[in-house]
C-alpha cells in the first residue's frame, strides 16, 4: 500500500504534466501501468490454477489473507502460457483488489503526458479494449494498460 | 437493573450522542432534512420506548421536543439558533434523566414544565423571535443557580463513538442541572455512588461494526494459516518447538476470543417468537404455551441471521399442522393448550435447536402414501423403509408443494427450504415425531462459518478441500480392483457400495472435460490408486473419485472474486497448512453439475438417516466382523466407535481382559479367541469395537471389521418363530453378538455404570 502514496503528479515550471508509470514485461512487449492504481508487487510466485475458469484467469495467489484472482497478461494478449515464477502487480479497481500476471516487472518510468498518443485505428479489436494509449519514449513505445479494463470482473463479463 | 432498561439506556445515550452532533451540524446547515430526521428519530425512540417502560417524565419532555422536531423536519419551521439551543437544553435533560436512571433505576422528581413551555413556544415562529431575549434571560437564569451552560458545552464536544465520556465524571452536576428542585443533600448523598457504578451499562460495553469484526476474524484465520506453517516447519527444530506450541495456544485463544465477539445470544432470533406464536394461535384458533430454553446459547452472528428463516418456518408449521385444535385435543386426553418448545443447546461444536410440539404428529402412513401418490417412491420400496426413513421424505422438494402439504398430516411447506437453507450454512436437519404425541425437528447448526473442517483431496495434481459435513464416508479402491470396481452403464460411472448403486463423478473429468478420452484416462486410473468420497449433498448421494487423500484440515474459508465463483463448482479458496492454495469444492453443486438426481427413489435410502441414536433403522442394520475366521454381527446401532490398537494396551483384571481409556475402564469381550491368537506378539494391532450396552460400553475384540449391512430376520421353519441370536447377512446366516451376556467387571458397581456413558461417540456409520 506503500507505493500509492508515492509521488505521481507533478507540474514543472514548463507546465508539461509528469507522470510515473510501472514499466512491465511481457514477451518482448513493454506496457507500463500507471502506480497510482498499483498496491503492491509481488515477486516470485506461482498461482495456483482454477481448473475450469475462463482463460483469461491466471490462477489464484495468496496476498495479504486474501485469496486474489489473477489475469494473466499473456493469455489476453493470445501468447502462449509460460510455467513457473511469475511477478504479480496487485491493482485496486472500482469492484476490489486482483492480480495482473506478467513475466517481468521493469522500473519506475517518468513520462510527459504530451508524448501520450491514442491507440492507433488499425489495432485489432482485442487489443484495442486492452490498452490505453502509448507513450513514446525514445527507447521505444511504452503501451499504456488501464487496471479499470483489465479487473476480472469486467473481463468475465465481456466473455459471457 | 433489567436487561430491557439497559438496552434502553445504551441505545438513548447512543441516540443523543447523535443527536448532539446533528444538532451541532445543525447550525451550520439549518436546512438539511437528513439531520432533522435523525435528530427526530432519536427522540422518537427514546419517547416511544419511554412510554413502553413506564417512564413518564421522560416520555413528556420528548413528546414535547418530537412535536417541535416535527414542524423542523416538515419544513413547516425553520431551525434557528434559538430552536437550537432549546433542543440543546432538551438533549441535556434527558440526559439527565437517563443518568439518574442508571442510578436510582428511577427517573427522579423535577420539574419539566418550563422546558416544554419553551419548547411548545418555540412551535410558534413569530413568537419565538420574540421571546428570544426572554429566554437568554431566562437561560441564564438558570444558570444562577445550576452550571448549565459549562455542561451544554462538554456534552457538545464530547467524542460520540464511546458513550457519555464527558457525563461519567460529574453526574451530579447533571443531575443538578435538570433537577432543580432536587434538595442538595439528596444530591450529596447521591455523590458517593458514581464509584460503585464504574461498570455502567453503557460503560461496559460497546458495539462495534461488524465490518470491523469480520475483518479481525480474517486476520485471525489469516495468523491460524500461519501458525499451521510455522507448526509445521519448526517440528524438527527443539529449540522452536516451545515458541511455536506457545504460538499455536495464544492463536487458539485469539481464535476463540474472535469468535465470541462474533456471538449473539438465541435469544435475538428466539425472543420474536411470542409475538409470532400469539399472532397465529389466534388466527389459528389454537390455545399454545411457547417454553423457550437455553437462549443464553450463542451463535456467530451471520449464522443467528441465516437460522432466522428457517426457525420461524418451523414454528409456523409446528402451530399450523402440529398442535391441533383445543376440542380437538380435549377429545385425545390432552390439555387443551398445546405446548410449543424452543430449546437451544451446544454439543461440542455444534448449536442445536429444537422446535418440538406436543400436537398430533406426523402419520408415518400418510407420508408413505403421498410420497407413493407423487411418484416420489416405489411402493414396494415404500413398504421397506422404517418410519424413520420415511420421515425424511417431507424433506424432498416435490414432497412440499402447498397442496400436499395440508392433506398429509403435517409439516411439509416448504420443509427442503429449511433444509436447504440449513444445510447452505453447513448444518443439518433432523425430524423426530410420533403419531399422536408431538414432532421434534432439530436444527445442527455449525458454531461458526468462517473456519470449518475439511478433507483435502488431490486431483490432477492438485489439492482440493471437500467440507466435512457433507462427506460420508471414503471407499479406497487399490489399483487392482480399479477396473472391477467401477462399472458402466453406457458410459455412467457406478459404484456397489453395499450392495447399492452409487453414481460416480471423477473430479478430474468434471474439471479437464477436454482432456484425454475415456479410455485412456480409465486405463490409467487402473493403474493407481482411487479413493472414493461418497457425499451427501443437499439430499443427494454419490461418489466423488478423486486420486489421493491428504490429512483432514480446519481451514478457513476465503472468498472468491465472482468470477470464478460464477463456474459455480467452487465455494471459496484455503491456504494449507503447507502453503499452498486449495480450491474448496461444493458438493451441491458438483451433484447438480454433474446431474446427479436427487435421492428421492430407490437408490441409498438405506442410509437416509445414520444418526447416533438408536432407532428401529439401526437395530436392523448390523456392522460385519470376523473373528479367528469366524464371523460375527453387531447391532449398528449400539457400535460407538472402532479402536485399532496394539496388543499391549490390553490389560488384565485377573483373567479378563480390559481397555484403559482415558482413565476409563472396559471390558473387552475375547470370545472369539482373537487376544489369545495374538497371544505373544506385543506388537500385534487388536480391532476392538466399541459398543453400548444399556448404560455401560463393552468392547469386543476381533480380527477386522467387513462390512456394514443390513440383516434379514429368519424365521424357524415349520413354526415360524422368529429366530433370535442370528440374521440373515449377506445371504449367509450369522450370530449377532450378545452384547448383555458380557459379564459386568469386578468393580464396585457405583463406578461402573453411569460415568462410562460420558464417552465421545463417533459412529462408525
Amino acid at each position: 500500500m506503500t507505493t500509492r502514496t508515492g509521488l505521481t503528479l507533478r507540474k514543472d515550471s514548463a507546465s508539461t504534466v509528469i507522470l510515473e508509470m510501472c514499466s512491465v514485461r511481457v514477451g518482448q512487449t513493454l506496457f507500463g501501468i500507471p502506480i497510482t492504481h498499483i498496491l503492491e508487487i509481488v515477486g516470485g510466485t506461482i498461482p495456483q490454477a482454477v481448473p475450469l475458469a475462463p482463460s483469461f484467469v491466471g490462477g489464484l495467489v495468496h496476498y495479504r489473507g486474501d485469496v486474489l484472482t489473477t489475469v494473466s497478461l499473456r493469455q489476453l494478449l493470445g501468447l502462449p502460457a509460460t510455467s513457473g515464477k511469475h511477478d504479480i502487480l496487485v491493482l485496486e479497481s472500482a469492484s476490489g483488489c486482483f492480480g495482473l500476471l506478467v513475466d517481468s516487472v521493469g522500473e519506475v518510468l517518468t513520462v510527459n503526458a504530451a508524448d501520450h498518443e491514442p491507440n492507433p485505428s488499425i489495432l485489432d479489436e482485442r487489443r484495442r479494449t486492452l490498452f490505453d494509449g502509448a507513450y513514446k519514449l525514445t527507447e521505444g513505445l511504452l503501451i499504456m494498460l488501464d487496471p479499470e479494463r483489465l479487473d476480472p470482473m469486467r473481463l468475465g463479463a465481456a466473455a459471457a | 437493573m433489567d436487561e430491557l432498561t439497559r438496552e434502553f439506556l445504551i441505545e438513548s445515550q447512543e441516540g443523543l450522542d447523535r443527536m448532539e452532533r446533528c444538532l451541532t451540524d445543525l447550525e451550520e446547515r439549518p436546512q438539511d432534512t437528513e439531520l432533522l430526521g435523525e435528530i427526530f428519530r432519536s427522540v422518537h425512540t427514546i419517547k416511544g420506548t419511554t412510554g413502553f417502560l413506564g417512564f413518564k417524565r421522560l416520555e413528556r419532555l420528548a413528546h414535547a421536543g418530537e412535536n417541535l422536531l416535527g414542524l423542523l423536519r416538515d419544513g413547516k419551521l425553520s431551525a434557528n439558533q434559538a430552536i437550537i439551543t432549546g433542543l440543546l437544553h432538551l438533549m441535556d435533560a434527558l440526559r439527565g434523566i437517563l443518568k439518574t436512571i442508571e442510578t436510582d433505576n428511577k427517573e427522579g422528581e423535577g420539574e419539566d414544565a418550563e422546558l416544554i413551555g419553551r419548547l411548545h413556544e418555540l412551535q410558534h415562529p413569530e413568537a419565538a423571535v420574540a421571546t428570544m431575549n426572554a429566554k437568554a434571560a431566562a437561560a441564564s437564569s438558570a444558570n444562577a443557580h445550576t452550571p448549565a451552560p459549562p455542561i451544554v458545552h462538554q456534552a457538545r464536544s464530547s467524542v460520540p463513538a464511546i458513550p457519555d465520556p464527558e457525563t461519567a465524571p460529574a453526574p451530579v452536576d447533571v443531575r443538578g442541572a435538570v433537577i432543580d428542585s432536587k434538595p442538595p443533600a439528596d444530591a450529596a448523598s447521591e455523590s458517593g455512588k458514581p464509584k460503585t457504578i464504574t461498570t455502567a451499562a453503557s460503560d461496559s460495553t460497546l458495539r462495534v461494526d461488524v465490518i470491523l469484526l469480520n475483518r479481525m476474524m480474517n486476520l485471525v484465520g489469516e495468523l491460524v494459516l500461519t501458525r499451521n506453517q510455522i507448526l509445521q516447519a519448526t517440528s524438527l527444530d527443539p529449540n522452536l518447538t516451545l515458541l511455536s506450541r506457545r504460538l499455536d495456544m495464544v492463536t487458539a485463544d485469539l481464535r476463540e476470543s474472535v469468535m465470541k465477539a462474533r456471538m449473539q445470544p438465541v435469544s435475538n432470533v428466539f425472543s420474536k417468537f411470542p409475538r409470532i406464536i400469539r399472532d397465529l394461535s389466534q388466527a389459528l384458533h389454537r390455545k399454545v404455551r411457547l417454553v423457550m430454553e437455553g437462549q443464553e446459547t450463542e451463535l456467530d452472528k451471520s449464522l443467528l441471521e441465516a437460522i432466522k428463516d428457517p426457525l420461524t418456518h418451523a414454528v409456523r408449521n409446528s402451530l399450523d399442522h402440529g398442535i391441533e385444535p383445543p376440542d380437538v385435543r380435549i377429545a385425545a386426553g390432552k390439555d387443551p393448550e398445546g405446548t410449543l418448545k424452543l430449546r437451544a443447546y451446544q454439543e461440542s461444536s455444534h448449536v442445536i435447536i429444537e422446535v418440538s410440539d406436543d400436537g398430533a404428529g406426523i402419520r408415518v402412513e400418510r407420508v408413505r402414501a403421498k410420497a407413493i401418490e407423487r411418484g416420489l417412491i416405489a411402493a414396494e420400496r415404500a413398504a421397506q423403509l422404517a418410519d424413520r426413513e420415511l420421515l425424511q421424505l417431507i424433506f424432498l422438494p416435490g414432497f412440499s408443494t402447498a397442496e400436499a402439504v395440508t392433506n398429509v398430516s403435517g409439516r411439509g411447506v416448504g420443509m427442503d427450504v429449511v433444509r436447504t437453507n440449513v444445510e447452505k450454512i453447513g448444518g443439518k436437519v433432523e425430524i423426530d415425531s410420533r403419531a399422536g404425541k408431538g414432532t421434534t425437528l432439530r436444527l445442527r447448526i455449525p458454531l461458526t462459518l468462517a473456519i470449518i473442517p475439511a478433507l483435502i483431496v488431490r486431483s490432477l495434481n492438485q489439492s482440493f478441500a471437500l467440507p466435512q459435513g457433507a462427506l460420508s464416508e471414503l471407499v479406497h479402491i487399490p489399483p487392482e480392483r480399479a477396473s472391477a470396481a467401477f462399472e458402466y452403464m453406457e458410459g455412467t460411472p457406478l459404484y456397489r457400495l453395499r450392495g447399492q448403486l452409487l453414481p460416480l463423478i471423477f473430479l478430474d473429468r468434471l474439471l479437464s472435460p477436454g482432456a484425454g478420452s475415456t479410455s485412456l484416462a480409465s486405463e490409467a486410473r487402473a493403474e493407481r490408486d482411487n479413493f472414493i468420497a461418497v457425499l451427501d449433498a443437499d439430499g443427494r448421494r454419490f461418489g466423488l473419485v478423486v486420486d489421493g487423500l491428504a490429512d483432514p484440515e480446519e481451514i478457513v474459508v476465503k472468498p472468491l472474486s465472482s468470477v470464478l465463483k460464477s463456474i459455480g463448482l467452487y465455494s471459496g479458496a484455503t491456504v494449507l497448512g503447507s502453503g499452498d492454495l486449495a480450491l474448496i469444492l461444493d458438493p451441491g453443486s458438483i451433484a447438480s453439475r454433474a446431474g446427479v438426481a436427487l435421492r428421492s427413489n430407490d437408490e441409498g435410502h438405506a442410509e437416509v438417516s445414520q444418526e447416533e441414536e438408536e432407532s428401529d433403522v439401526m437395530a436392523s442394520r448390523y456392522l460385519l466382523v470376523e473373528a479367528s475366521e469366524r464371523r460375527a454381527a453387531v447391532p449398528l446401532g449400539d457400535v460407538l466407535r472402532i479402536e485399532r490398537l496394539p496388543l499391549s494396551r490390553i490389560e488384565y483384571i485377573g483373567y479378563r481382559p480390559v481397555l484403559n481409556f482415558d482413565g476409563q475402564l472396559l471390558p473387552v469381550e475375547d470370545s472369539g479367541g482373537v487376544l489369545a491368537a495374538a497371544g505373544g506378539n506385543p506388537n500385534a494391532q487388536v480391532t476392538v469395537v466399541v459398543c453400548r450396552e444399556g448404560t455401560r460400553h463393552v468392547g469386543i475384540a476381533v480380527s477386522h471389521v467387513l462390512d456394514v449391512a443390513a440383516g434379514d430376520e429368519l424365521f424357524e421353519a415349520g413354526s415360524q418363530h422368529r429366530a433370535s441370536g442370528v440374521t440373515l447377512l449377506n445371504d449367509q446366516v450369522t450370530g449377532i453378538v450378545d452384547l448383555g451376556a458380557v459379564p459386568p467387571l469386578p468393580l464396585n458397581p457405583q463406578i461402573t455404570s453411569p460415568q462410562l456413558t460420558d464417552w465421545t461417540t463417533e459412529t462408525v456409520a
